[in-house]
């Protein structure tokens, strides 16, 4: 960019005057480019998460343990295992809580473990505060509880957690878990047929002080889970046995 | 006058080095920030949601869509394109943030600002208001240095061959 040294201050003022305005040009052209690019990475993205939560559910990892119906009656919580386990389990989860998940990733197998070894029951109570999902997917649960495949749509539940839980992906779950979705599968869930137990599970958790999920109780007693480890829930566990 | 020059330049040099360094940890935190939110969308959806600020229909395409601006922002920092410009869009997401967090603390809510994934209620006694809006303030700091001295290393972009070659 060095300037000639013979050139007139006139062809110097207009050399300078169509570089200003190039720059000019240049950078609006620079600020669309920009902008385009932004717009774009944005549009992709939304595009690709109504992709990924909109998808069919994946297979989850089943469990041979508790095959048998549950009964669902109001205010009472979904047993999951022996119903004769010494330890009982309360749980209170969303299916769309981000700590719900982890907290399954982390605890789950060892909850799961109890439960085969007939050591311990879960009582479940799927708490519906985080959006509409949250309740398609309790509802969904309880259907599937109903018809004797609760334990494996529980974990597909988690395992799917980044889905938006509508009907559709709720009843495709049900065959990928190993569940059957009969007419009446289908139907519980569309119909959203548990609606009302929902509200009284959810009515029991608030009366029971419950204000945040996960939440566990062993025996009745609130578990500290910001300082649990596996090792520590399994001698927790092992403790309640032994009381 | 030779001496002020040379240390105008040195300062100069100084700046563009703290510019670098400024540009890659903000578009690095923006990356990381972003990365930790685009693989649970659901999280994200319902970390906007316990703001408890935007319609349903909104949190949902602000939950999927705020992770890619920062993800757009983010690359453009690091690779030093139109520095000034992404830096001046920085600080004003940095204050939207700045304002939601605030203003879920004025409100009582106790939620997690969900600025790293995660989010959503908390127990009242685990929320960090103070901790995330210092931080954000440290961020927001960092985005109006380059607003002020947008010309670093390692950029695409070319800075002041103009003024230099005017000076040469």
């Amino acid at each position: 960019m060095s300037s000639p040294k013979n050139m007139n201050a006139r062809e110097r003022a207009r050399l300078a005057a169509e570089q200003a305005a190039a720059r000019r040009r240049d950078r609006r052209i620079l600020i669309a480019v920009i902008a385009g690019f932004v717009l774009l990475v944005v549009a992709a993205g939304i595009g690709f998460q109504a992709w990924r939560t909109g998808r069919s559910p994946s297979a989850a990892p089943s469990s041979p343990a508790s095959a048998s119906p549950v009964t669902i009656s109001d205010g009472r919580p979904l047993v999951l295992g022996a119903s004769q386990a010494s330890v009982t389990i309360a749980l209170y989860e969303d299916f769309h809580c981000p700590h719900c998940a982890e907290f399954e990733e982390q605890f789950g197998p060892v909850i799961t473990q109890a439960q085969q070894s007939g050591t311990a029951r879960v009582e479940l109570y799927p708490l519906a505060f985080i959006d509409e999902g949250s309740a398609a997917a309790a509802n969904a649960m309880a259907c599937a509880a109903e018809a004797g495949f609760g334990q494996n749509y529980y974990f597909g539940l988690f395992a799917n957690h980044t889905l938006q839980w509508n009907d559709e992906q709720l009843i495709e779950l049900a065959a990928k878990v190993g569940g059957s979705p009969t007419d009446a599968f289908k139907s519980c869930v569309t119909s959203k047929a548990h609606a009302d137990w929902l509200a009284s599970i959810n009515a029991a958790a608030e009366k029971s002080g419950v204000t945040q999920t996960p939440t566990m109780l062993i025996n009745g007693k609130e578990v500290d889970i910001a300082i649990l480890t596996p090792e520590s829930l399994q001698a927790m566990i092992r403790d309640a046995a032994q009381k | 006058m030779s001496s002020s020059i040379t240390t105008e330049r040195q300062l100069a040099a100084a700046a563009s080095w703290v510019s670098t360094g400024a540009r890659i940890v903000l578009g690095g935190v923006f990356l990381v920030a972003a990365g930790l939110k685009v693989i649970d969308p659901q999280s994200a959806v319902a970390a906007v949601r316990a703001y408890r600020l935007l319609p349903t229909s909104l949190a949902t395409l602000v939950g999927w869509g705020l992770p890619f601006v920062e993800i757009a922002l983010g690359l453009l920092l690091l690779a030093g394109i139109a520095t000034r410009m992404v830096a001046a869009a920085s600080a004003v997401l940095l204050l939207i943030f700045i304002a939601a967090v605030v203003s879920a603390a004025a409100r009582g809510l106790s939620i997690d600002c969900g600025c790293f994934g995660g989010g959503g209620e908390v127990a009242p006694g685990q929320t960090a208001y103070g901790v995330e809006i210092v931080r954000d303030i440290g961020l927001l700091l960092l985005a109006l240095w380059l607003v002020w001295q947008p010309c670093s290393r390692f950029a695409l972009e070319r800075f002041g061959s103009a003024r230099r070659g005017a000076s040469a």
